[in-house]
């Protein structure tokens, strides 16, 4: 799902799955590099590395005069904030002069020069055109990163790189048990509304699903419609669901849907958010039409003051913008708690990284790839993509003491209550069609064309037709 | 100039031949290959799988809905839109007098007619994502307009009606232009059938039903043929215009899709290859029965 | 399909009608009948174009109102924000490199095909035609791995020789017949005054032929004008997308933000230069059908 990446250029910071023609994209470049990779073959030598000697002040072993390539991925971020961070790497290591390479397909420009094991020192993978990932790891062209998460972080030598990421920052970049890849942004996911509208009706954002139910009696007697979503891709619908069984059954049930467990989509927690969706379905409380709205045109509804909630990502305030009209002051919510024992707080969130960077391993400038990802990620480098971005870099606390856009403010705020309940599922990135399987299900179920155990069979079903095949390459979590 | 012959004639074909084998017939050998096996696109690692990929096809619920959809695509959309096109060039001569001429307004009808027709799927079906939008579509404002809003739907979100909804769209984007083929045809036929017909006092039906049918039955045939093709493929306006795509849950799934998801999302690219090959062979049978039933007909006649 | 039914149908679109006494109660029916479709196949493309005048919140709210004032900017915006001109351009490359290939190689193919005997001619003119009838989705995926490694993924010349490599069949099927309806004597005329044969060809047979070239041209033209599925996989790169391609992404996905009013204006640019150019050239279009299809 988010690991997908910014789909294309033209699309600045939708972390999003909702297009074949963009999953198109992205699996056209991927086969480039498959046959150039692997027949390059993968010894594991050593290029002929220039280190430094490591010390306090120069934990990876930067070679001061060191030259360094950096490629950066110029989407709808641009390239100014990785600008910044080579200010600040040049800052340190006066020494060194930086090759910079602001493009847009990455993998065009970059596939040749892994064939010839001279890649740059550090690539932020991302977009259309980007590099293959799986292909990348298995051909053992990355550097691990474990040594730069366990290298103190740039601003505060007291704390590991590794601790100033937000959750799941180093899973999302976990291959095989080693850190490969590690991405720079970070996106939630919620129910959103309009804060102004709910303050001057007196709606109070929901805590619990009881408290969801009767606030959309209240506002549906107000002549709005409870809820819309993005119809034409029922995956939207899909997010708060999984986020509510998630944490009513924990990380055992996150756990155990990823790893295709028997009968892990008949789980209590599975059922009761199915139920819980069923009824929302079931009490009108969804605006009629959503189901056969696009993402534009549900979110327009929305905005025009149609509908009180939507499911959406972190994308959603840019995405509306000039849509939205002044003064709409959206925000995000958590989904509300389904029961008072939930496994997991109220404030737990869906979220999840992208904008992968990379080291190459065949890097001349390994140490030096290391140390830029080291100052790319501190905060005042985060800091500074955040205020000209408009979106949550992958570093804790970066946003801390902006003044940030409601909605933006909003996800951080969501984001910091979370603190280390912010989890993700994976099978959407590992099992394409079952996720598809998921979104198909959900579909019917909020059309009322399927109960909530009928939902569970057929999930289940997918599922185990996929467990079952040998084809399939497994990933466990 | 036999040796001049020659040097023309290899300068003549070779470049169109090694385009063609390169791009076109050896594309369409190595799907045959790539349906054996298993491949993922990571080079050196396809491994012969034989009748594995066919064998999976008759479990893949997806898939099945989407030849049902295409079944009921290749009879319902040829027979609408050529019956349409026939309904339409026949009420074009039939208002003439002598059952050949065109009624008033001809020309501006065949040139308003043929438009959709010039237009890219793609752009049909975006328009008709909006004409269909249970909102604030053109289809369902029309009805409210009209004082039907109780039959306004969310065209494209009901199970039963999606399938209609995008037939209906293949059949709106082409009815003009077999329409303009069909009078095309009939303005062809000779003056004097038309005339012998007149003579003998027969009625404007009668004479398109003895005179201009028959004789436009090699037309009609062709026109199967191609709306039967384009009936099995249906990508386009499915890929654009439907939830999912392909939804709800199925109801506009079209093996197009199913081939294009799993080959370019999924990475199967050797069970793609094998629902291409299906996608072959029912073409091949549409085009062979399609023409013999021609022949068949021909035959009687003579 | 002959030259002679292309002559005969040509000026059939503007028949002679000789006075007309009065209408008949037999023409009311036809002439509803025709009114209807003619409404219901017009007002779709007129509801694109009026909307392309329309701000967001008019099309959104009121389907059916007309522009306050017509808004330009909506179509200012999608040529240059939108990237329609930039799509628009990519497709006049596309197809006009295609197209000119295209009927080079599918003339000399059908050409040669048409009037010389030679073994294997039947074999050739096999192949050519038997890939009419073929899915092109079958082929799909292996296609894309061969331009990919011929490194044209995602260029310009890629989808150029694979548009004409798709489009040569047809070409050759159309033109075949044709070439074979064009008589002898000039060809020979030629042939007595030195001219070598593919001066014959270039300087006498295509310039006879320019009836059936203009209507597969037409044909040619639209076919690869609205190909959609070859660029979708063979045209990765937004940056060189084709018109229906960029359409297509901009429904879909529709960039940065919503933006209904500037899509239709996209349509409607998308739409004209083809509905342009069938009003101009209407008459070979026509004529190249019954060509095609009374054969």
């Amino acid at each position: 799902m988010v690991q997908v990446m910014n789909p294309s250029p033209s699309l600045p910071n939708y972390p999003s799955r909702r297009s074949v023609l963009k999953g198109a994209a992205g699996v056209a470049i991927a086969a480039p590099l498959l046959s150039a990779c692997v027949t390059s073959g993968s010894n594991d030598d050593k290029p002929a590395a220039s280190t430094g000697d490591k010390s306090a002040d120069n934990p990876l072993g930067v070679k001061d005069d060191a030259p360094l390539e950096v490629v950066i991925f110029k989407g709808g971020y641009g390239d100014d904030y990785a600008k910044h961070a080579e200010d600040l790497y040049k800052g340190k290591h006066t020494k060194a002069t930086i090759d910079h390479k602001g493009i847009q397909k990455v993998g065009e420009a970059l596939q040749p020069r892994f064939v010839a094991n001279t890649p740059p020192d550090v690539v932020d993978n991302t977009g259309a055109g980007r590099l293959d990932l799986a292909t990348l790891v298995s051909a053992k062209q990355l550097s691990d990163l474990t040594e730069l998460l366990d290298a103190p972080s740039f601003d505060d030598p007291g704390t590991k790189v590794r601790d100033t990421l937000l959750p799941g920052v180093v899973d999302d970049g976990t291959f095989d048990k080693q850190v490969l890849t590690l991405n720079f942004t970070y996106t939630v996911w919620g129910l959103w509304y309009s804060k102004p509208l709910f303050a001057s009706k007196g709606w109070a954002y929901p805590k619990t699903w009881d408290e969801m139910l009767a606030l959309c009696a209240t506002i549906k007697a107000a002549g709005i419609a409870p809820w819309t979503y993005q119809g034409k891709y029922p995956e939207y619908m899909n997010d708060p669901l999984l986020t509510m069984a998630a944490k009513i059954g924990g990380e055992a049930l996150l756990k155990s849907v990823d790893n295709l467990e028997p009968n892990a989509w008949k789980a209590d927690g599975l059922k009761a958010a199915a139920e819980a969706f069923a009824e929302l379905a079931a009490k009108g409380y969804i605006m009629s039409g959503s189901e056969a709205l696009s993402h534009t045109e549900s979110q327009a509804a929305w905005c025009q003051g149609k509908a009180a909630f939507i499911p959406c990502g972190s994308w959603l305030e840019s995405e509306q913008k000039g849509v939205a009209p002044n003064g709409f002051d959206m925000v995000m919510g958590p989904v509300p708690s389904r029961t008072g024992s939930d496994k997991m707080g109220g404030a737990a969130v869906q979220a999840a990284s992208s904008e992968s960077y990379i080291v190459p391993s065949k890097a001349k400038n390994v140490a030096g790839g290391m140390e830029y990802l080291r100052i790319l990620f501190s905060k005042q480098s985060a800091k500074s993509f955040a205020q000209s971005a408009g979106t949550l870099p992958a570093v804790a606390g970066a946003t801390d003491g902006l003044t940030l856009s409601s909605g933006l403010g909003s996800t951080r705020d969501a984001i910091t209550a979370a603190g280390k309940e912010a989890f993700s599922f994976k099978f959407r990135t590992w099992y394409a069609p079952l996720a598809k399987a998921v979104d198909d299900a959900t579909g019917e179920l909020v059309n009322k064309r399927a109960t909530a155990a009928e939902w569970a069979d057929r999930v289940q079903k997918a599922a185990d037709a996929l467990a079952k095949d040998s084809g399939v390459k497994k990933y466990t979590r | 100039m036999k040796h001049g012959r020659l040097r023309f004639l290899v300068g003549a074909l070779v470049p169109a031949l090694v385009l063609h084998v390169l791009f076109v017939l050896s594309p369409y050998a190595q799907a045959f290959y790539l349906s054996l096996t298993d491949w993922t696109g990571v080079a050196g690692e396809a491994h012969f799988v034989g009748a594995g990929n066919y064998a999976r096809l008759g479990g893949d619920s997806l898939f099945l809905d989407a030849v049902r959809n295409n079944a009921i695509m290749l009879v319902v959309v040829p027979v609408v839109t050529i019956g349409l096109g026939l309904f339409l060039a026949s009420m074009l001569h039939l208002g003439g007098r002598d059952g050949r001429r065109g009624i008033a307004g001809t020309r501006v009808y065949q040139i308003v007619y043929f438009f959709p027709q010039l237009l890219s799927l793609v752009i049909v079906a975006v328009l008709w994502q909006f004409i269909y939008n249970p909102n604030n579509g053109l289809l369902n404002g029309a009805l409210r307009a009209a004082g039907l809003g109780s039959a306004a739907r969310s065209w494209l979100a009901e199970p039963n009606l999606a399938l209609p909804a995008v037939m209906a769209v293949l059949v709106w984007s082409s009815a003009g232009f077999y329409m303009v083929l069909f009078s095309a045809a009939i303005d062809s036929i000779p003056k004097e059938l038309f005339e012998a017909a007149l003579l003998d006092g027969a009625s404007g039906w009668a004479t398109f039903r003895k005179v201009t049918l028959p004789l436009v039955r090699d037309t009609v045939q062709v026109a199967f043929v191609y709306l039967g093709i384009a009936a099995l493929d249906g990508f386009a306006v499915v890929q654009v215009m439907t939830v999912g795509p392909g939804g709800p849950d199925g109801a506009t799934e079209v093996i197009g899709l199913s081939l294009y998801r799993n080959a370019f999302t999924y990475g199967k690219f050797g069970y793609a290859s094998a629902m291409g090959v299906a996608l072959f062979f029912a073409t091949l049978t549409l085009a062979v029965l399609a023409l013999r039933a021609g022949r068949k007909e021909r035959v009687e006649l003579a | 399909m002959t030259l002679a039914s292309l002559e005969r149908t040509a000026p059939v679109s503007a028949p002679p009608r000789p006075a007309r006494p009065r209408a008949r109660v037999g023409e009311v029916l036809p002439h509803i009948a025709m009114l209807c479709w003619g409404v219901v196949t017009a007002l779709p493309l007129l509801w694109a174009v009026m909307s392309s005048f329309k701000t967001d919140n008019d099309i959104l709210n009121d389907p059916w109102s007309v522009p306050s004032r017509p808004h330009f900017e909506n179509w200012s915006r999608a040529w240059n924000q939108a990237d329609i001109g930039r799509y628009f351009l990519n497709s006049l490359i596309v197809v006009g490199g295609a197209l000119l290939l295209t009927m080079l190689l599918g003339a000399l193919v059908a050409y040669a095909l048409a009037r010389y005997e030679f073994r294997g001619n039947r074999l050739i003119y096999y192949t050519f035609v038997a890939a009419m009838f073929f899915p092109v989705f079958l082929a799909l995926v292996p296609l894309f791995f061969v331009v990919q490694q011929l490194h044209l993924l995602g260029t310009y010349q890629g989808l150029i020789l694979v548009y004409a490599a798709y489009a040569v069949p047809f070409t050759v099927f159309f033109l075949h017949a044709f070439f074979r309806t064009l008589p002898n004597e000039v060809a020979e005329a030629a042939f007595m005054d030195g001219c070598s044969h593919a001066g014959v060809f270039f300087r006498v047979m295509l310039p006879m032929a320019r009836p059936g070239l203009v209507a597969v041209g037409i044909f040619n033209f639209l076919g690869l004008w609205n190909q959609y599925l070859l660029p979708l996989v063979l045209n990765p790169d937004p940056d060189r997308y084709v018109l229906a391609q960029g359409l297509a992404s901009l429904s879909v996905s529709q960039g940065y933000r919503s933006d209904w009013s500037g899509l239709f204006a996209g349509l409607t640019i998308a739409m004209l230069p083809v509905l342009i150019a069938y009003v101009a050239f209407q008459r070979h279009i026509r004529a190249g059908m019954t060509a095609g299809a009374v054969k």
